[in-house]
């Protein structure tokens, strides 16, 4: 009965570019390395990415309701570098599962900073998670001064080793991740992201508790960003201060990419964690290329810029549009309730 | 379900500015009261307070007999007061269902139920079937609903968890004719399910279709009440209007702008429109101070930015005996063309820079490069001077001035270009009285210059005080032209409501607002 309308449809189907870029991305990918879809190498593929899904996801999460966290590759340092001095190429099991709560722990207390200065101070986001991206770094140099570190070998094997059903483990996390998502969607508080994210004022007069929500989305984040450290250091078995700096600017390209709008209140964590892996392609295929990894920064940060502009390019171009189309009241009136002004004519 | 209650003696001040000084209320189930006073009688402080919005001074609210305290919009939610706001509370990016239940989602297990939800939202959409577009559905986001139907929904949300008491301010202001009927019949509706309903609107019309009951507000005193069945528009008029009204100092005030007649045409415009003007057609001469009045919001702000080229409009404007038609304010400041807007510390002013920088904002082109700064000292103090513009110098950053001292530097960036035609969007808001006669003189001396005016303001009695000619609009179109006799407080508070008054003549070439829908795109 509705007329089909392709801006309706991709509206309601926010991550379906995204999934067209993932094929793509795949695609590519898969003429520089045929061997993309046997198991080791998908399993080795979606290691490497794992850390960057958790970022993506925590960072979707945020923006969501309308903030940004950029010390995510921080408390991701700190995790590395706690874990790796403090654990040992000797843990025994017990007091590796201490270490790992305990990371998670200060994962989510460095997010409540965030969240307390953000949601309760009301400082901006973007200044005040830069600015504690400086403190928390700072913290994970003091805690390992130089690269090194090592974990007991059989976390590292745990990692590499786990495939459930033969598949990586890393889609089981996004199993996981998928289903606790869409199970937020359908509470009072997954309402209350969007609602946040979309107009605070408005939904403060509607008695949704804006400082709250916004609070917790940082802990989250910081949770999230601990887990993805968690992995990180799995995956590499050392540690480094500055092993999470590049990937604070990879999970906001993430969230970009899957269709969550940067100004809040748009999207969801599926799109970004696809992002995600397709930004994971994207340095394969620049360094099956042969061309500096720099590029994977260029590309990141492009993707940023144009997603940032790219409203305002629209709205200018509308502004022209509008401009030369002089009988445009009548349309938008009639299109606004079914009226015509009588003696509407255009201007001279 | 029944519920009475009673405003008594309420007392509001903002700074030092009385809002309400004895505003009184009543209303219970099964019964509709028009809130009804003319620009700033206090009506929209008064339904703040009953809504919770504000905090009251002094006086009491007593709900079924007993005094309450409301210290937020959700405490007085609490007591089932609901209010339709004007600006509205919905989320654009959110679906219709999820807006109306926002933060009272049905639950089963902790989880949204989503099929209690839509059918929910279904059975309140059908209230109004019929009068908005069929592809309405409950997953619609908000922000694909043109104004109306997002007003719809406003109304919808507020009724949503079943209030006793339904405050409507100013909720027919962008509804079309069927939906407007159909709220009417909604009103009857909950007036015999025991509601009791709160009107605050505009329109007479309306006012005399729905009420039963009306309370007049003039200067935050309730001065009349009563059932509307025992009163006449003229009547009404006359409550909002203080019988002595005719001051002979506003009489005096108005000689300094007689205007000799034989001054040329300055400023012509033809039919403008834009997305809240209906067509308005005005011609202003120089040394002219043209009245634009009414109640806010009616479309005054557009014809000064569309004259301004800070909105889109159609229609012709002839400035100096040449078409125009300006797409930036550049062009029009070029073109000699001034506007004060109403927002002086956010549109008008630099604030936390000097005076100096604030003066000369629009002029720098005019001192050369490097800068001639000597000579730019020397004007700006000129133009403060003859402004009476007190200051501890020119270096002094404009927050540190009174809000009339700041207007002054408004104004005086303006003089330094010699403006044609001054725009004047309530350029008095806020600023105390002793200002407010220098600023009159000033306006005075700018037409004695030859100066052509046009002047918006939401005080009245200035209009009465100082115009020879007001034209008052009301639904984005011209309803009245007052001048000579017809300039009386009594036409212009009718024609600002939309009454026809024997004694206000019909602009030539206006229409009645009937025709005009009230679209209002934002």
């Amino acid at each position: 009965m509705n007329k089909f309308r392709w801006s309706t449809f991709s509206a309601r189907r926010p991550y379906l570019f995204t999934l067209l870029l993932l094929v793509v991305c795949m695609a590519v990918n898969f003429v520089f390395q045929p061997g993309l879809f046997e198991r080791n190498t998908l399993n080795s593929n979606m290691r490497v990415f794992l850390p960057s899904i958790l970022l993506a996801a925590g960072q979707a999460v945020v923006v969501l309701a309308g903030g940004i966290d950029i010390s995510v590759g921080a408390i991701l340092s700190i995790v590395n570098t706690i874990l790796v001095t403090k654990l040992g190429a000797r843990a025994s099991t017990g007091r590796t599962a201490e270490l790992l709560a305990f990371v998670l722990v200060i994962g989510m207390l460095a997010g409540a900073i965030n969240g307390f200065f953000i949601a309760y101070l009301r400082l901006q986001p973007i200044i005040t998670t830069y600015a504690t991206s400086f403190l928390f770094g700072g913290i994970a140099l003091a805690i390992l001064p130089y690269p090194g570190g090592a974990i007991p070998a059989a976390l590292a094997t745990f990692y590499r080793g786990t495939t459930p059903l033969g598949l990586p483990l890393a889609f089981l996390v996004i199993f996981l991740m998928l289903a606790a998502w869409a199970l937020t969607q359908r509470t009072r508080y997954g309402r209350y992201l969007y609602a946040v994210g979309g107009q605070p004022d408005a939904a403060y007069a509607t008695a949704v508790p804006v400082n709250g929500v916004q609070f917790s989305t940082y802990v989250v984040s910081g949770f999230m960003a601990a887990l993805a450290g968690i992995a990180i250091t799995m995956l590499t078995s050392s540690g480094s201060a500055g092993i999470g700096d590049a990937l604070t600017l990879t999970s906001i390209s993430a969230v970009v990419i899957g269709g969550t709008a940067l100004r809040g209140g748009v999207g969801g964590v599926a799109g970004p964690i696809l992002g995600a892996v397709i930004l994971g392609f994207v340095r394969n295929i620049i360094s099956f290329a042969n061309v500096s990894l720099w590029w994977q920064t260029f590309v990141n940060a492009a993707i940023i810029v144009v997603a940032l502009a790219a409203p305002g390019i629209i709205d200018l171009f509308r502004r022209v549009v509008y401009e030369n189309i002089k009988d445009i009241p009548a349309a938008r009136r009639r299109s606004a309730g079914g009226h015509s002004v009588p003696g509407q004519r255009p201007a001279a | 379900m029944t519920v009475s209650l009673s405003a008594r003696n309420i007392v509001k001040h903002y700074g030092g500015v009385v809002a309400l000084a004895d505003a009184n209320l009543d209303v219970q189930s099964g019964e509709t009261v028009a809130l009804i006073g003319a620009n700033g009688s206090g009506k929209s402080t008064l339904s703040k307070i009953i809504n919770g919005v504000v905090a009251l001074d002094g006086g009491q609210l007593l709900l079924d007999g007993d005094p309450i305290h409301l210290s937020s919009p959700q405490a007085a939610k609490k007591l089932g007061i609901s209010t339709v706001f004007q600006e509205l509370s919905l989320i654009p990016q959110m679906t219709i269902e999820e807006n109306i239940w926002l933060a009272r989602e049905p639950l089963r297990a902790g989880l949204v139920d989503a099929r209690t939800l839509r059918k929910r939202t279904a059975a309140l959409l059908a209230l109004f079937e019929g009068t908005f577009r069929s592809s309405l559905q409950a997953d619609t986001p908000i922000s694909a609903l043109p104004p109306d139907e997002k007003q719809i929904i406003e109304i919808l949300k507020a009724i949503s968890f079943d209030p006793r008491l339904i405050i409507l301010d100013e909720a027919t202001a962008s509804l079309d004719n069927r939906q407007v009927e159909r709220l009417f019949q909604l009103v009857t509706q909950w007036k015999r399910a025991g509601k009791a309903i709160i009107f605050v609107s505009h329109r007479m019309e309306e006012i005399f279709r729905v009420a039963d009951n009306y309370s007049v507000l003039r200067n935050g005193v309730t001065v009349g009440a009563g059932p509307i069945k025992g009163v006449s528009e003229r009547g009404l008029v006359e409550l909002m209007v203080e019988k002595a009204a005719t001051t002979g100092t506003m009489k005096r005030d108005r000689q300094m702008f007689s205007a000799p007649t034989d001054h040329k045409l300055r400023l012509e415009v033809k039919d403008l429109q834009t997305d809240v003007l209906g067509g308005v057609s005005l011609q202003l001469h120089d040394g002219e101070l043209l009245g634009i009045g009414g109640l806010k919001g009616q479309g005054q702000r557009d014809l000064l930015l569309a004259l301004f080229g800070d909105m889109p409009y159609w229609g012709e404007v002839t400035l100096s005996g040449e078409p125009v038609r300006f797409k930036h304010p550049n062009q029009a400041i070029k073109k000699g063309v001034a506007l004060v807007p109403g927002e002086r510390a956010k549109e008008g002013l630099l604030f936390i820079r000097s005076i100096l920088e604030n003066m000369l904002a629009p002029s720098w082109k005019n001192y050369g490069f490097p800068l001639r700064m000597g000579r730019a000292r020397a004007d700006a103090l000129k133009v403060g001077a003859s402004l009476g513009l007190k200051m501890a110098g020119l270096d002094e950053p404009v927050s540190s001035l009174s809000g009339g001292n700041a207007q002054k530097v408004v104004i005086g960036k303006w003089l330094l270009r010699d403006p044609r035609l001054l725009l004047l969007d309530d350029p008095t808001k806020g600023v105390d009285v002793g200002t407010k006669a220098e600023f009159y003189k000033l306006l005075a001396q700018l037409c004695a210059q030859g100066t052509a005016i046009l002047f918006y303001s939401s005080d009245d009695e200035e209009l009465l005080g100082l115009c020879d000619r007001v034209l008052v609009l009301h639904d984005g179109i011209i309803r009245a032209e007052l001048s000579g006799t017809t300039l009386t407080k009594a036409n212009l508070v009718a024609a600002s409501l939309g009454a026809s008054d024997e004694g206000a003549a019909a602009a030539p070439g206006t229409r009645p607002a009937e025709s005009v829908p009230s679209q209002r795109v934002q």
